[in-house]
């Protein structure tokens, strides 16, 4: 079923023989292929699957609307996630490639936030408003898993991960 | 790889199984690219936009409402890490005189990371990176995911009837030709 440039599937001769398609095939693969660090990333990934945790999904995030702020002020995103039992207000400053979190969690309560990120865990004791902030992280993939209660019990929530 | 097969790995890997998600790492890590080098992101971009991605899908595993369709799911979840990371570039409004971070955006991976063997192969690529990100993602995943995904698997993905398929890269590919007709220029 296939041929020699690799492609198969529902089109004509002529199609499958055109020379622009066949270069543009070759210049892709040479240019931009999948590379072995790409898939170490995939499997990577796997690493950082939580057990028994409950999911707070991102429900908002401000970078996908319209423009704010201040030319020359840090950027800031307001991201929020919702699990069944709890919501995370957290609202990111940037400046360079460093990260600022100011995190809420609704309902206001005391509990245990662990920051995972490429460089690793930060972790943040939170009191009973509810409230944390945590400076200086990379910018890069992150996610916050919440132990509530002081740790004591109960699953986790884990946010989705965003870009930070 | 069939719903059967993609239902049965995603349960496994969701109950630990490292060697199925390792097997769903293989198979969809060419759609993901696929979409990832389609929004004019500078390289280093692309590969967090799909970190970023396989992340989310490693705790969505045993969520997900169908696993066989999985491939929609990726595509879906990596167009909007892409639109979120080119919104993200454009806010980063550079204050003063530093421009730097204007090089963030771009028009495909840094001139630097590639190796282009000749000025046909710069001129080819750049024209394609001027295509609209549909036509990149499309043009890309024919390119780069098939044939571990199927034309019918790529048709699934991006919510496409499997006979358009054909038309829609012909259309894709006759705006590439008027581009490199039209003498695009290979200056950076």
């Amino acid at each position: 079923m296939g041929n020699d440039d690799g492609i198969t599937g529902p089109e004509t001769d002529r199609d499958r023989r055109d020379p622009l398609w066949r270069e543009l095939a070759a210049v892709v693969r040479a240019t931009d292929p999948v590379s072995p660090d790409l898939l170490r990333i995939g499997r990577d990934s796997f690493t950082w699957r939580t057990i028994e945790a409950e999911l707070a999904e991102l429900a908002f995030d401000s970078v996908g609307h319209a423009l704010t702020g201040v030319r020359g002020s840090p950027l800031q995103r307001q991201l929020t996630f919702e699990a069944p039992s709890l919501t995370l207000e957290v609202e990111v400053s940037a400046e360079g490639g460093r990260r600022r979190l100011v995190g809420q969690l609704v309902p206001p309560q005391p509990a245990r936030v662990m920051i995972r990120h490429q460089g690793g865990i930060v972790a943040v004791e939170v009191d009973e408003t509810g409230r944390f902030r945590v400076d200086d992280l990379p910018a890069g993939p992150g996610s916050l898993r919440c132990h509530l209660g002081g740790g004591a019990g109960g699953a986790p929530v884990v946010t989705d991960w965003v870009m930070l | 790889m069939d719903a059967e097969e993609l239902n049965a790995l995603a349960a496994a890997a969701a109950r630990g199984d490292d060697q199925a998600w390792e097997t769903l790492v293989t198979h969809f890590s060419g759609l993901i690219w696929s979409i990832a080098g389609a929004y004019g992101l500078a390289r280093v971009d692309a590969a967090d936009v799909t970190q970023v991605t396989w992340l989310r899908l490693v705790e969505h595993l045993g969520r997900l409402k169908d696993p066989s369709r999985m491939g929609a799911w990726l595509v879906t979840t990596t167009r909007r890490e892409c639109q979120r990371r080119s919104a993200a570039a454009r806010r980063e409004v550079p204050s003063g005189d530093d421009r730097r971070l204007e090089d963030l955006r771009s028009d495909g991976p840094s001139p630097e990371s590639l190796v282009l063997r000749s000025e046909r192969e710069a001129l080819v690529w750049r024209a394609f990176g001027k295509l609209d990100s549909r036509c990149q993602e499309l043009l890309r995943a024919l390119i780069l995911a098939v044939p571990s995904l199927s034309y019918e698997q790529v048709a699934a993905a991006f919510g496409m009837p499997v006979g358009s398929i054909g038309p829609t890269r012909a259309r894709c590919l006759e705006q590439l030709r008027r581009k490199l007709g039209s003498g695009v220029s290979t200056a950076t």
